[in-house]
């Protein structure tokens, strides 16, 4: 693809981007106005009364019509203002902010073991086709892949944290601990010793996927002629694999290693809640309990962007690593 | 009868797809005579005594034993079948039939409608899945249908995806071009011709989304928003969970329903791994 | 052809009123919806609901329990009184509630069946009258007689169908901890201020690191928080008053409060104390507390705590004087031991910049709370946890470091930290007692401190649907209760029964017995009850009195 191909397709994608993120904020908007309940529930109490309620009402904005919410609500998001939580009272964003490398760091760590490890388990299934391994191998993978995550999760910390006491039971640092930026936790044995059974549950689930796709890529690849003639020409079948196929065979790895950092960021949900692992997701699912709009929203946003976000990604790196992609005949 | 035979003999060359096939079968039998099966009615509150028969453990009376408030566990995993399976199926259909509807249009009548429906679905697949499907939950009412109507509303894309560039490789063929000169109409040449042709395909996907909206229901029974009328694996789970069974190491409760989901959600990966031959005849060659 | 039809009509008619010819039924009670929250968040309420609806389909009743996600649980509940036949509830207890007043005056007042707290829409102007007399009654003893009173006209009305107070189940670790230094306040339980002040490490570990189950709301002094932030903002920030052990209220920050009337009331505040900034508190500043929250709505939650101060003046360099609009019985425990004491040269220009803006002062967080309390805030990350340290100038400084909660949503999670060690006060469990009980006595580090609460568990009636508006017909519902079961069963026997919403904790004010005393008693005489009101089964299946009609749409 010419270079000019490539920024025009680049353009198009992020105008695409631009799109998607403004249609995800609206439907947002438009699902949360429609939910049922009144935040002022969260604070009943025998004193509380009406004249409460509508200060409270009127102190959250809730007393205007919806279009005038509306235009508020998208001027404030443009601002990178998502609000204040009806329930704890601080801006939505700081909540988030603490929350997402959190997040971050339990999907990265999670996704880049899952995938080294998919990526030479796959490989070493594609070299061992039509073995006996195969038929243990591949149930296995699929095995974990069908599990729901939370009872993975749940069978780890009973087994490993509550049984043997070897991990601790939740939360991302101990008591205390002054760990309050991400390198501070980064360097700290703790942290890693926190992180241990949520990124060990996540690669469960995830390791199956980069797995199964590098063994059927790696079998395509090398039935490609490319591969047929370095073999006639001599060379040992590993230093083909290895050399040749693997490299080829990666093109689409890497592609689901991207989308599967937007889709993680978001799935992660159960297993941030199973773990009380202080991520995004948990912050959804609390706020969505306890019907704290503007967080459920503001977490709900923040997952749709960095899932829209990488799915860009996902196809720019495709059309950048792969020379037969061309623009508009994509797949 | 000659469909079957065939499949009969696809199952026997095909190990994965016929365990697959067998753990299906099993399910499907147990779903129909649940009511005979099960030893107690599902919702009981056993008693002993006055007292209620909290946490029995296992015994021939209660071969898994019973769960915190009074119930058999035995008798509530045999009718979660019929939970799976209703979920599983109705939300399979749902997706198969708007994937492949999509698919059929975006394929063969190209143009704006390629590109809108391939937009859409571009779209679509920026909403995540469990948070969207959580929201949905809070919003209405918590149930299956809400775990439906997700797995519905944001699932169909894949299958859209794959059953279109199928569409576009035998759009081209010789017989289509053939019927489009007869004189046959562009519905008729996608409904009768070109749809038969793509169903193994779509079918395919369905056995998979049998296993996601399963693990969909079980994921939003276990965050609080299944429907906590039904008897189904999730809520067991969930009620396991929310009960402590893994405080009081209640493993003949948490443990068997889990494993339940595993073998019903891999039966689903099985036959479409087990059938990448039939699919995938270049794989095959090798 | 009609004829045939009219004929086995007639005959039908005939064959049903067979059984029960001496008594002409009115129409079928409809399908009763009992509402209940998801077993996932209530998981004992949720088994008591079942148990209830067992027992009152043995009364010829159709129930069926309907759980609703909490949200819109709260919203039908309270928002849409004409919509729902009956649902589970409970109050909770607080140190505030140590006065019975605050619940006496608001749950079955009939001036709130609007949109105030009697939402169940419970109607007798005897007990209008009961309830206001022991709000303005500053005798003791008489007061007392009133409260009774009130308390047996509820049992006889069956406005609610008692189930349980509850036990608060709390654990510490007693390697870390001086068991003796742990101190138990009425209705309360160990978790509680005072222990937090009294608390003795035994060796290196000063940290007191306790757990909460759910995420607690922004910490400021005007914030009312939930229940476990409160924990926080009661050491961070002083009052005037503090409820103590006992459940009365005593001077804190003041060193006398007097009431020469019942509409005056002098404070004289206590010498020497500081601002975390160097500041001296002065009268001004405790003038101010008491006045910010009833200005303008920037407070709104603490604005009722103010509504019944007419003025509050300076009368010296540390003495003022509070003047109320209405004889209040309970002031001292609902306002003084109540209202935070803030720092006016802080919250003074904030209230002002917040004039014509939509946020209120509940909003507005400290980057540095400036505050006076026994500890002091160092950190507040909500969804992980708020460190608090000693502050080692207060007159009343805890012998504890720190003071770490935990956030922890997960109950398992919180059990498995106690036993690791992670944490050393178990101070939030809602989870089965039993299996504390049994980690506690495998486990000899851990110490179990049970306490009977001053909360109850109820059913709530909606008096505004028939059958629920005949007293006969709730006596027999709360008669079919076995409240002895569900403390055992549903609560796993950390509850006691109920038939009272003055706990048996608050001793003093208590009606002794009452919970034996429910009219019937029990499932038999509940039949009586109902058979002697009128009521009629037909194949087993309960009828209203003759004539009566079924008018009332079932809850959808």
């Amino acid at each position: 693809m010419s270079r000019s191909g490539f920024l025009r397709l680049v353009a198009e994608r992020l105008g695409f981007l631009v799109l998607t993120v403004w249609i995800t904020t609206t439907v947002t908007f438009l699902l949360f106005r429609l939910m049922p309940g009144d935040p002022t529930l969260a604070y009943l109490s025998p004193t509380f009364n009406e004249e409460t309620r509508t200060a409270l009402l009127r102190s959250f904005g809730l007393d205007k019509p919806l279009w005038e919410q509306y235009l508020i609500y998208m001027g404030n998001l443009l601002q990178g203002d998502l609000g204040t939580s009806f329930l704890q009272r601080v801006p939505v964003s700081q909540l988030l902010a603490d929350a997402l490398p959190n997040t971050i760091i339990l999907t990265l760590v999670a996704l880049s073991i899952a995938y080294a490890f998919g990526i030479v388990a796959g490989a070493f299934l594609a070299f061992q086709r039509g073995r006996g391994i195969e038929g243990f191998a591949i149930p296995a993978a699929l095995a974990t892949r069908s599990a729901p995550e939370f009872w993975l999760g749940m069978l780890l910390l009973a087994g490993l944290a509550f049984q043997l006491g070897w991990f601790p039971t939740g939360g991302a640092v101990p008591p205390g601990s002054n760990l309050g930026g991400v390198v501070d936790r980064l360097t700290s044995p703790e942290f890693w010793r926190h992180l241990f059974l949520p990124a060990l549950t996540l690669v469960l689930y995830l390791q199956g996927l980069p797995l199964l796709l590098m063994r059927a890529t790696m079998l395509e690849v090398m039935n490609d002629e490319f591969i047929v003639m370095a073999r006639m020409k001599g060379l040992s079948r590993w230093s083909i694999v290895m050399r040749h196929a693997a490299r080829n065979a990666l093109l689409p790895v890497v592609t689901a290693f991207a989308l599967g950092l937007g889709a993680s960021v978001g799935g992660n949900v159960v297993v941030e809640t199973v773990f009380a692992w202080p991520g995004v997701g948990r912050v959804l699912v609390q706020a969505v309990q306890g019907a704290d709009y503007p967080v459920a929203q503001g977490a709900f946003i923040l997952i749709s962007v960095v899932l829209a976000t990488m799915n860009t990604v996902a196809d720019l790196l495709y059309a950048a690593l792969d020379p037969r992609v061309s623009v508009g005949a994509r797949r | 009868m000659r469909a079957a035979r065939a499949a009969w003999r696809f199952l026997r060359g095909e190990p994965f797809a016929f365990v697959g096939a067998a753990i299906y079968a099993l399910i499907v039998v147990t779903a129909i005579f649940a009511d005979k099966l099960a030893p107690h009615d599902p919702r009981e509150i056993l008693r002993v005594g006055r007292r209620v028969a909290r946490y029995l453990p296992i015994s021939p009376e209660h071969w898994l034993g019973t769960t915190s408030s009074g119930r058999d566990v035995l008798s509530q995993l045999i009718w979660g079948t019929r939970s799976a399976l209703q979920v599983g199926l109705t939300a399979a259909i749902v997706v198969v039939a708007i994937g492949t509807l999509m698919g059929l249009l975006a394929g063969y009548l190209g143009g704006w409608v390629d590109k809108l429906i391939t937009r859409l679905a571009d779209i679509v697949l920026s909403m995540p899945f469990l948070p969207f499907m959580l929201v949905l939950a809070a919003l209405t009412q918590p149930g299956t249908t809400v775990v439906v109507a997700c797995v519905a509303l944001l699932l169909w894309p894949n299958t859209a995806r794959v059953i279109r560039s199928q569409v576009l490789s035998l759009r081209e063929r010789a017989w289509v071009e053939a019927a489009r000169v007869t004189g046959c109409s562009n519905t008729r040449i996608m409904f009768v011709h070109i749809l038969p042709q793509v169903l193994p395909l779509a079918a395919l996907y369905g056995s998979v989304a049998i296993g996601w909206a399963i693990l969909a229901e079980a994921s939003a029974s276990f965050l609080g928003f299944g429907d906590p009328n039904t008897v189904s694996w999730g809520v067991m789970l969930q009620e396991a969970y929310a009960n402590q069974a893994l405080g009081r190491g209640a493993w003949n409760w948490f443990t068997p329903p889990g494993l339940a989901i595993v073998s019903m959600v891999l039966a689903g990966f099985m036959i479409s791994r087990g059938s990448e031959k039939l699919l995938f005849p270049k794989l095959a060659d090798k | 052809m009609k004829r045939h039809v009219v004929a086995a009509m007639a005959v039908a008619g005939l064959v049903t009123s067979l059984p029960v010819s001496a008594q002409p039924a009115g129409d079928p009670v409809r399908t009763l919806v009992l509402l209940a929250q998801p077993q996932a968040a209530l998981p004992q309420e949720y088994q008591a609901a079942e148990l209830i609806a067992a027992a009152w389909r043995q009364l010829g009743l159709q129930v069926q329990i309907r759980p609703l996600p909490s949200q819109q649980f709260n919203q039908i509940v309270w928002y849409e009184r004409q919509r729902w036949d009956t649902t589970t509830w409970q109050m909770v207890g607080r140190p505030e509630r140590s006065d019975p007043d605050e619940l006496t005056y608001n749950l079955f007042l009939s001036a709130n069946i609007a949109n105030g707290y009697n939402f169940v829409g419970y109607n007798n102007p005897e007990y209008d009258r009961l309830a206001s007399a022991q709000r303005e009654e500053l005798d003791v003893a008489k007061r007392k007689q009133l409260m009774i009173q009130a308390q047996e006209l509820v049992n006889r009305d069956q406005p609610y169908g008692f189930m349980v107070h509850p036990k608060n189940v709390v654990a510490f670790n007693k390697n870390v901890w001086d068991e003796k230094s742990i101190v138990d306040q009425a209705g309360i339980g160990a978790r509680n201020t005072w222990t937090w002040l009294s608390i003795a490490p035994l060796g290196a570990q000063r940290d007191i690191i306790l757990n909460s189950v759910s995420t607690p709301t922004n910490l400021n002094p005007f914030n009312i928080s939930g229940a476990q932030g409160s924990w926080a903002a009661e050491i961070t920030w002083d009052r005037l008053m503090r409820i103590g052990t006992d459940g009365l209220p005593q001077p804190w920050s003041a060193e006398a409060v007097t009431r020469p009337d019942p509409l005056t009331v002098d404070v004289k505040l206590r010498a020497g104390m500081k601002w975390s900034d160097g500041r001296p508190i002065t009268i001004e500043d405790a003038v101010f507390s008491l006045v910010a929250p009833g200005i303008g709505d920037k407070s709104p939650m603490y604005k009722p705590f103010v509504a019944n101060i007419a003025n509050v003046q300076a009368t010296g360099t540390d003495t003022l004087r509070i003047t109320l609009k209405k004889p209040d019985a309970a002031f001292l425990v609902s306002s003084l031991a109540k209202l935070n004491l803030a720092p006016k040269h802080v919250w003074e220009p904030i209230f002002q910049s917040l004039q014509g803006k939509p946020e209120t002062a509940e909003s507005v967080m400290e980057t540095t709370p400036v505050s006076s309390g026994p500890f002091r805030m160092v950190k507040a990350k909500l969804n992980e946890e708020i460190v608090l340290e000693a502050n080692r100038d207060h007159w009343a400084a805890p012998k504890a470091a720190r003071w770490i909660m935990r956030i922890q949503p997960n109950t398992e999670a919180a059990l498995g930290a106690l036993r690791s060690g992670e944490i050393n006060f178990l101070a939030d469990y809602n989870g089965d007692p039993q299996i504390l009980r049994d980690i506690a006595k495998a486990d000899p580090k851990i110490k179990i401190a049970e306490a009977l609460d001053m909360g109850f568990k109820f059913i709530a009636y909606n008096h505004r649907r028939q059958p629920f508006n005949s007293t006969p017909f709730r006596q027999a519902l709360s008669a079919s209760i076995d409240r002895e079961l569900l403390a055992e069963d549903a609560w796993g026997g950390a509850a006691v029964p109920s038939n009272s919403w003055v706990s048996p904790a608050l001793t003093f004010w208590h009606d002794q017995g009452i919970e034996k005393r429910v009219p019937g008693g029990n499932v038999e005489a509940a039949k009586k009850i109902l058979k002697d009101a009128g009521f009629v089964l037909v194949n087993g299946r309960l009828h209203y009195p003759a004539g009566v009609k079924e008018t009332t749409a079932p809850f959808q």
